[in-house]
């Protein structure tokens, strides 16, 4: 999911919290702080913290001044014969072509594991927003292919686009097969996604409380921390690419249930709303002397079904007898794209 | 004359005036009504009062015609307030490539569907459901500050650490903007607290005390971004179509109406700030919905939040320009509120209006002088505006605030951070330990 999903996830199961609705009305609004960063820390840790001392075997740098397809391909090629060769895990950096201050060329690379190949191509020059360049879509027709040693198998579909900022990591694995599993960012959801980290920084912090004030706020603060770091994990299970959800008692990610894809605009919004409703609910639950009552059926109605059907029936009466077509996503390369993006 | 034609005319006369000043770099309207409500307050009691039949539907349509029209200096000459802050990068890409005029259509028919859905769909709904929603969120205003804040400061993306070995190097390279962007919001917070406690700008221009702070943060950089890296900017075409349909339109009410109802309905957060967050909640990757949105986000910011003034039984007062007018008078029932229904549904019609031929006369001088000339020539009238409003006072904390909001113009970090001018203060004071840090600051 998106990071402010996550965020308000963090701050909707906070709100759970009976003493989190009291410390805001003294005018403490901690416990929702750190639900929200504790919502969101996983994917900080990753992106902000430790792809930047992730170690690579083969970096990819196009030159900007004269981008070469070939190149790209051939080096992708010459990773994966390092691999096979030395029958070793190999870390792949696709470094970006930055243009100018505002642009960046995009390209893409395709495995055809039928033909044993790699293919590359160079495509449009694209702004920071990700929107391509009028007139540079055609620029670079090219093709670029390079024979591979192995198939490299992927488990989800990600297309490896690599434009703005950074460029994707990819790990080459060789399985008993011979063929090599492509592991997509593969420092991202390794060891910051799990539950038991959650738990761990839940304990360390209420250690810290306990010893400065009692045991009340510390367990306080370990539950808060604990819950909100582990919706993250578990909202991260309904897209593709999954966690490692107990490390280090666990190594590998845990795929996921393919239920969205994690930058899906539909499920990331209701998520939001959703949490909004319920962080409403448990306010008004957490108020003394209300002079307004209602039900919680009658908030999820009048909040989310009845605008829900209303916002729906309008685009259906707009989008009447047209075609409607639907990118397909997936689910890490979203979650890497959207993050750049969001800026 | 009959209170209709009264109405009428002043809600005219408020929205061509408005619309006009909206294209002059740096003036906020709040600085002309603030002017107004003075020049009100000293005619009070005497034979030339003003009355409120008057004064109301002017104030209204001058909020709606400069939040329409504000559109026009902040993508055409680079003169943004923070509210208009992200039309500015894809509106002067469409100006870059010849589409000025297309960019800000758009962002007008935006706050079109904005008036739309004001006055037709939240008025109706409004005096039955925010009353309830404010007894809920009572005392619970601050804490969604921080909140803000936090995911505010947490969701910056690194700009740098893209090459090279892995390591500290790298790591440092990657944090020096998300470091630069901490330290524009801790600046700005520590100048927000500053001018929020001890003012330096005299009391008579109380109105204004922050008005030469936020150009300085938004404002000027891009002047002088402008000036210093402006390349030509290619003659600009008039687009027959803005190649929009229903669908777009809806969808751009739909991230827009949420980021300005936040905006206009939690205090402090700004326009910018509710359209940082639709944006993520919303995730439109579709620019015309961007930038429409955004225009639908800013009218609901500023319209919204003076509309709530006046909805039966909720007494809530947000945003500048209710601020304002609440010196002058409290709002009584339902036929206040819809004087000032009307008066949004016609100021919005006619400041849409003249939308087109402003934009056209805008871009005609853009089109006849260099744009690091109409960048100078808009940095003159903002200086002209400050030293006019506030004095030289006003100049050095313009000065200050431009240092604080070249900081993420040099670093590439996101400019929302200077919003920490307002949002710092003020969450410590709703949390209740505001007054502990000034006297730490040595302010009290």
């Amino acid at each position: 999911m998106k990071g402010f999903s996550h965020f308000m996830s963090g701050v909707a199961v906070a709100s759970f919290g009976p003493w989190a609705i009291d410390a805001a009305l003294n005018g403490n609004p901690l416990f929702f702080v750190l639900g929200g960063a504790c919502g969101i820390l996983p994917d900080t840790l990753d992106f902000k913290f430790y792809r930047f001392f992730y170690e690579h075997d083969v970096y990819i740098t196009p030159d900007p001044k004269n981008p070469d397809p070939q190149y790209v391909a051939d080096e992708y090629a010459r990773a994966v014969a390092l691999a096979v060769d030395e029958k070793r895990y190999v870390r792949v950096k696709l470094v970006s072509v930055r243009l100018g201050a505002d642009f960046w060329q995009q390209y893409s690379v395709k495995i055809d594991n039928e033909k044993l190949e790699v293919l590359v191509k160079f495509g449009p020059v694209v702004n920071t927003g990700q929107v391509p360049v009028e007139g540079t879509e055609n620029r670079y027709p090219t093709v670029a292919r390079a024979k591979l040693k192995a198939k490299v198998i992927q488990t989800y579909d990600a297309g490896m686009k690599v434009d703005i900022f950074d460029g994707p990591t990819i790990g080459l694995k060789p399985m008993e097969n011979g063929d090599l599993d492509l592991e997509f960012l593969p420092w991202h959801r390794e060891w910051s996604h799990s539950l038991t980290v959650g738990a761990m920084l839940g304990a360390l912090v209420g250690a810290g409380v306990w010893l400065a004030s009692g045991w009340t706020p510390a367990w306080q603060s370990f539950v808060t921390i604990a819950a909100c770091y582990g919706v993250h994990v578990v909202e991260d299970q309904l897209g593709h690419m999954g966690s490692n959800i107990f490390y280090p008692l666990t190594k590998l990610r845990t795929p996921g249930l393919h239920w969205m894809h994690s930058g899906d605009g539909l499920p990331n919004f209701l998520t939001v709303w959703i949490c909004c409703l319920l962080i409403f609910w448990n306010l008004y639950r957490g108020q003394p002397a209300m002079t307004y009552h209602f039900g919680f059926l009658h908030l999820m109605m009048v909040g989310l079904v009845l605008p829900g059907l209303v916002f729906g029936a309008l685009r259906w009466v707009l989008n009447r007898g047209r075609k409607a077509v639907v990118a397909k996503g997936d689910d890490a390369d979203d979650e890497w794209n959207d993050s750049k993006a969001a800026g | 004359m009959s209170p209709f034609w009264i109405v009428l005319l002043s809600t005219l006369a408020g929205t061509v005036v408005a619309s006009v000043l909206a294209c002059l770099p740096g003036l906020h309207i709040y600085n002309v009504m603030g002017a107004l409500v003075l020049g009100i307050l000293a005619l009070e009691g005497t034979t030339h009062a003003i009355p409120v039949d008057v004064y109301l539907p002017a104030f209204t349509a001058m909020v709606v015609g400069w939040s329409m029209l504000n559109t026009i200096p902040a993508v055409l000459l680079g003169t943004p307030d923070e509210s208009a802050m992200f039309t500015v990068l894809p509106g002067q890409k469409y100006l870059m490539a010849g589409r000025g005029f297309e960019g800000t259509m758009i962002t007008a028919v935006g706050g079109l569907a904005g008036a739309f859905f004001l006055v037709v769909v939240m008025a109706p709904l409004a005096p039955r459901y925010l009353p309830v929603s404010q007894q809920v969120l009572k005392g619970h205003m601050h804490w969604v500050l921080w909140v803000i804040i936090t995911f505010m400061l947490m969701s910056e993306w690194p700009k740098g650490g893209n090459r090279g070995p892995a390591g500290w190097a790298k790591f440092y390279d990657a944090w020096k903007t998300l470091l630069a962007g901490l330290a524009t919001f801790a600046l700005a917070g520590l100048l927000g607290f500053i001018l929020l406690t001890r003012s330096p700008v005299s009391h008579e221009v109380a109105f204004q005390n922050i008005m030469p702070a936020f150009v300085g943060l938004f404002a000027v950089p891009w002047c002088l971004l402008n000036m210093i890296s402006a390349a030509d900017v290619p003659p600009q075409k008039t687009a027959k179509s803005l190649a929009i349909d229903g669908d777009v339109i809806l969808r751009s009410v739909w991230s827009g109406g949420l980021g300005g109802g936040i905006a206009a309905y939690f205090p402090v957060v700004t326009g910018g700030v509710g359209g940082m967050l639709a944006g993520h909640a919303c995730a439109q990757r579709d620019e015309r919905i961007f930038i429409m949105g955004q225009g639908v986000s800013k009218f609901i910011y500023y319209v919204g939040a003076f509309m709530l003034m006046f909805v039966p039984g909720l007494n809530l007062t947000r945003g500048g320009g209710a601020w304002m007018v609440k010196a002058l008078y409290t709002p009584m029932g339902v036929a206040d509120y819809f004087l000032v229904l009307g008066s949004i549904a016609i100021a919005a019609g006619l400041s849409y209006l003249m939308m087109e031929p402003l934009t056209k006369l805008t871009l005609k001088f853009v089109d006849r002088f260099n744009y690091r000339h109409v960048s100078t020539f808009a940095l003159a009238i903002i200086v002209v505006m400050v030293y006019a409003v506030t004095g030289w006072v006003g100049m050095f904390i313009a000065t200050v605030a431009t240092g604080i909001g070249l900081l993420p113009v040099l670093f590439g970090s996101r400019r929302l951070n200077c919003l920490g001018i307002l949002l710092l203060p003020i969450a410590c004071n709703m949390s209740g330990f505001g007054e502990t840090i000034t006297g730490w600051l040595g302010l009290t």
